[in-house]
């Protein structure tokens, strides 16, 4: 390498370039619906552009190689000279596919591969050969009327009056034709004066491979060769960066981004809505989610809401500092700490009873929760991170299953946890690809059943309170809950008189059993079987739920609910005995008292009638308090019922007291309790003591069958 | 005093990496990036500083409108980074002509192999554009009126032509050699010379090899001349200007009045490509006296012992003042050597050149 890089230039490469490429994949498939669109040529082309620099930098070769003839291309695209279809489109994305490869290879520090040749010719061949105008026999229809105007004003100006149109008029016709379009277009059309003649040009119609080469050799001077050689540069492979490392700093990358004036047209509105207060979240209405579809141009957005793009695109006088992630997860930790101490006052206050003291408490709280919610603004994300990918997800799957669909995107400037960010992307991925390859239908299959050849599925993304509802929604062909009881009879999940006691919600959620494919045949998309209920394994552990619900020959809805972050878990504070207890709020329904209500024991199982539905009933002392001065304690306690659920399934809980609403920072267990079933942590309530936290499906998994 | 530098690249690992670069050097200050544009136009009216490094290629707004609005509010010296290929000649002399007071090629392994070294160019550079102050350059064409220019070219007002000087019509040769901020001074003066100007013209313009045809093209379809890149072999006519071809160095063969353009390699040693001393001197062996030789702006020394020689053998050698050079290092060799006849202001050098031939 000549100039030698050091381990944090590259970093900062990969860092810059990885961003570049993710905005380009989004552009890429954007610019397939909207190939006219000159602000998004323009930003692919700088994007290939820029990652041209930093790898010449870096003496990237075969980096070099690619970006250099796709930015080629996308500038001759800009001047509008040609257009973009689906063929170059293909191209394009093969090269991304490859510097993404390139990417992945110099992360993990091995050597680039440069792209094969003919792709790179592809490349070169669209900057010249599919636009004739450019070649020597361009119809003469090319000639702007002004330039024969000006050549006729103009006979003192020398020029050859033969035929034969010299090396340089023919780089002067090349240039007046490919040049950007600007004021001296007209001026120098009239350099090319034989202009018709070019059609006598020994080249003609039948420009050989190799003129073509010396064409754009002369065209684009430093051109290199049109094979990249993969230069195998050691030091490119002395990186060795763990891909936790590359997500924060992707991170840091995005929040960059965020901060920036508007880099493109991908950026735009979603910067300008502030990320919706967490603390004051239940208090505010949810967000209604702006329908912006995946395909909308930048001027459609634009015109869409004026004001907040015009506060983007002016320049904010913000600097902007990276911060190593790790450092905002220990900034998030002391806020955690703060938060229990809140809590600690908030308790001592009631004790004291003293009203200035009340009063500093009081602000206390205010202080803290606004810290907390800057803090938790820090590590927030759009979930654009996530959804980006998507438009050519859909689109390659689409492509490979012959199906037609249109994919449409909502509430994509939503922001959540940058964990919960990059948590996600898995799973929602795999709920993409199966609603593409299971739930929409053939076209036409489709168009026989009266639907519209196109399928549709609609992603979108909204806060809702302290939470976040994302949903998936196709119009497929939906599930059929008698094949799925006859399903789970025939893989042995339950038998037949069970399974027809399932209802049909019950029968939608059999999918996410472990080993459940309705898919007869095992495709390369989805129906491994392994899916699902590891897509609702993840989700339970970022403390989320999922739905399904489904009608068949209509589509399918998947409702995944996710709390805002992961550092801090709204909790009801429970008494279990003596003890306390917190259930993490999003599992809990609603709480009654015991007392109202009859119990039944149905089959061995307590059970309780709740507006005419049958609910099991447990004793949260049998399974967590051991001690017999503990159960004495609470045989005098009012027994209240806090009702959860598992799925779709409701569980009732009996408790000693509900002590009421309490956020909690997760503390995980020692070493000692680590792996215990049932618990998710533990962490330090407003009396100062250690409340365990429930793990509802892990309890359940623990004590029952 | 250092100087202080905006930099400015929407890339954030190309500023971080020329900051990097700038912050070794204790003579110069970063004191601010933009990623944009229009991010610059705003630093600049905030931070005042003494130079800005510019890319051309950013969103919102590109390099060449903000030179040509900072210039506007607020003139700063400007260093483009520019991409050494065809195409980005021509926004790179939009950028010179915009303002921009030189350009370094954005791919820095086109300055030097060696990391310290193109550190060292880059300072070097940075600081002596930063040295040569907000010059507006006093170049006449604020559009790119290649056009309208052709088409009223006869209707220019007749440069004044009262005062021959006593060496009128003795001229074989114009001989034109400049450097940073040339690209704006040649136009300036090749753009007023007429149609039927009648000595053969050598044009010396340190810049690279993928520039010099634009470079040519560019200005021949701005002037009354003709005007071209020089090849090997071409000869020396009246009215047509031959520009030396980067990366390489011109010499002027022959004898009489058959002078032929003779293109070699560059020499190692030879720091300028093309070199002004290098034609000057050849210049010196054919026609050592009737030539008029005028060095103008730009960096360095290089012209002063090519027109020394040329003074020797009899030739006359003019030379741009101070204030209206971009940077005055070369003219300013010229002079102090006491070989230069005249010393003139930009506006007055194609006058007096229309007027003393």
């Amino acid at each position: 390498m000549a100039i030698e890089a050091d381990d944090e230039i590259l970093q900062d490469f990969l860092v810059e370039a990885g961003e570049i490429l993710e905005q380009l994949n989004e552009q890429l498939v954007e610019l397939e619906q909207n190939p006219q669109d000159l602000d998004l040529l323009n930003a692919v082309f700088r994007g290939f552009h820029t990652i041209k620099g930093g790898a010449g930098f870096l003496t990237l070769d075969p980096m070099v190689a690619v970006c250099h003839r796709a930015e080629d291309v996308f500038n001759v695209l800009r001047t509008g000279d040609i257009t973009l279809d689906a063929s170059m489109m293909d191209s394009f994305l093969a090269v991304l596919d490859i510097l993404n490869d390139q990417f992945a290879r110099i992360t993990d520090g091995e050597d680039p591969v440069a792209a094969d040749d003919a792709l790179l010719l592809a490349l070169e061949k669209m900057t010249t050969g599919s636009s004739d105008e450019e070649v020597p026999s361009a119809p003469v229809e090319e000639v702007k009327p002004e330039a024969v105007v000006e050549q006729v004003a103009e006979p003192a100006r020398e020029t050859d009056p033969q035929g034969d149109i010299t090396d340089d008029e023919f780089e002067a016709l090349l240039d007046t034709l490919q040049g950007s379009g600007d004021a001296p277009k007209t001026g120098s059309s009239a350099d090319v004066k034989p202009e018709p003649a070019g059609n006598d040009s020994p080249g003609g119609d039948a420009i050989s491979d190799e003129e073509f080469e010396d064409l754009l050799d002369q065209l684009h001077g430093d051109g290199g060769g049109p094979t990249a050689k993969s230069t195998a540069e050691d030091k490119v492979a002395s990186t060795d960066a763990g891909s936790d490392e590359i997500n924060d700093d992707e991170f840091e990358a995005m929040l960059d981004q965020m901060h920036g004036a508007g880099k493109g047209p991908t950026v735009t509105a979603g910067d300008s809505t502030t990320p919706t207060d967490v603390d004051k979240g239940s208090a505010e209405t949810p967000k209604a989610p702006e329908p912006a579809k995946k395909v909308v141009s930048a001027d459609d957005a634009k015109s869409a809401k004026p004001a907040a793009t015009k506060q983007v695109a002016k320049p904010t006088a913000e600097a902007t500092v990276r911060v190593d992630t790790r450092r905002l997860d220990d900034i998030m930790n002391m806020v955690g700490e703060l938060v229990l101490v809140r809590n600690r006052l908030h308790t001592l206050k009631e004790a004291m009873n003293d009203e200035e003291v009340s009063k500093a408490v009081s602000n206390l709280d205010i202080v803290t929760s606004d810290l907390q919610s800057a803090v938790m603004k820090t590590r927030m994300q759009p979930i654009k991170k996530v959804f980006g990918r998507f438009p050519r997800v859909v689109r390659d799957l689409a492509r490979s299953l012959k199906k037609e669909i249109n994919l449409e995107m909502v509430g994509e400037e939503t922001d959540l946890d940058k964990n919960l960010v990059e948590a996600l992307a898995d799973p929602l991925v795999h709920l993409v690809r199966n609603s593409v390859d299971h739930g929409i239908e053939m076209p036409d299959e489709r168009q026989a059943l009266g639907k519209p050849r196109a399928g549709s599925v609609v992603l979108s993304a909204a806060q809702e309170g302290d939470h976040i509802l994302l949903t998936i929604l196709d119009d497929g062909a939906g599930m059929d809950p008698d094949v799925l009881r006859e399903k789970a009879v025939e893989k042995g999940l339950m038998d037949t008189e069970s399974a027809a006691r399932l209802d049909d919600k019950e029968c939608y959620d059999l999918i996410f059993h472990p080993g459940f494919s309705t898919k007869a045949e095992i495709s390369d998309v989805s129906g491994r079987g392994v899916g699902m209920d590891v897509v609702k394994t993840r989700i339970s552990q970022l403390n989320g739920s999922i739905e399904i619900d489904s009608q068949k020959g209509k589509g399918t809805t998947l409702s995944i609910k996710l709390p805002l972050t992961l550092a801090i878990l709204p909790t009801l504070m429970v008494k279990v005995g003596a003890r306390n207890f917190a259930l993490p709020l999003t599992s809990v329904n609603e709480i009654f008292h015991l007392e109202s209500f009859t119990t039944n024991v149905v089959d061995g199982q307590l059970t309780v009638m709740v507006r005419d539905k049958a609910m099991p009933l447990f004793y949260l002392t049998k399974w967590l308090v051991t001690s017999m001065d503990d159960k004495e304690a609470s045989e005098d306690v009012e027994e209240q019922v806090v009702v959860t659920h598992l799925g779709n399934q409701r569980i009732g809980f009996v408790v000693s007291q509900v002590v009421g609403q309490e956020e909690v920072v997760i503390k995980p267990l020692g070493h000692l309790l680590h792996g215990l079933d049932g618990f998710a942590g533990a962490t330090i309530t407003g009396d100062g003591r250690i409340a365990l936290i429930l793990d509802v499906p892990s309890l359940m998994r623990a004590h029952v069958r | 005093m250092t100087v202080k530098v905006l930099v400015v690249d929407d890339s954030g690992f190309f500023r971080r990496r020329v900051i990097e670069m700038l912050s070794g050097d204790s003579r110069l200050e970063v004191v601010g990036q933009s990623a944009d544009g229009r991010e610059a136009i705003r630093k600049t009216q905030e931070l005042k500083p003494d130079v800005i490094t510019m890319d051309i290629e950013m969103p919102v707004m590109d390099g060449i409108t903000a030179v040509r609005r900072i210039m506007a509010i607020q003139p700063t010296p400007i260093l483009m980074f520019s991409s050494l290929t065809h195409e980005g000649a021509q926004s790179t002399f939009e950028a010179l002509e915009a303002g921009a007071v030189d350009y370094l090629p954005k791919n820095f392994h086109e300055l030097s192999n060696k990391r310290d070294e193109v550190t060292r160019l880059l300072c070097s550079r940075v600081w002596s554009v930063g040295q040569a102050g907000a010059k507006r350059p006093p170049s006449v064409s604020t559009a790119s009126p290649a056009p309208a220019r052709r088409a009223t070219g006869s209707t220019i007002p007749a440069l004044n032509r009262t005062t021959p000087s006593a060496s009128k019509g003795s001229f074989k040769l114009l001989a034109i050699g400049s450097s940073t901020g040339g690209p704006v001074a040649l136009q300036e003066v090749l753009t007023k010379l007429p149609g039927d100007f009648p000595l053969p013209i050598v044009l010396v313009q340190h810049m690279p090899g993928s520039f010099t045809q634009a470079f040519a093209k560019r200005l021949d379809q701005m002037s009354k001349i003709e005007i071209r890149e020089a090849q090997d072999g071409d000869q020396l006519k009246p009215g047509l200007a031959l520009l030396a071809p980067g990366g390489k160095q011109m010499l002027i063969e022959g004898r009489g009045d058959t002078l032929r353009i003779r293109i070699t390699e560059s020499e190692p040693g030879q720091n300028y490509k093309p070199c002004v001393d290098v034609t000057f001197s050849s210049i010196a062996k054919v026609m050592p006296s009737k030539t008029l030789a005028v060095i103008m702006t730009g960096m360095g020394a290089d012209g002063r012992e090519g027109s020394r020689v040329l003074k020797q053998g009899g030739s006359t050698i003019w030379a741009q003042d101070e204030a209206t050079s971009v940077i005055y290092g070369m003219p300013m060799a010229v002079a102090e050597a006491g070989i230069a006849e005249k010393i003139l202001p930009l506006p007055d050098i194609a006058t007096q050149i229309v007027n003393n031939v």
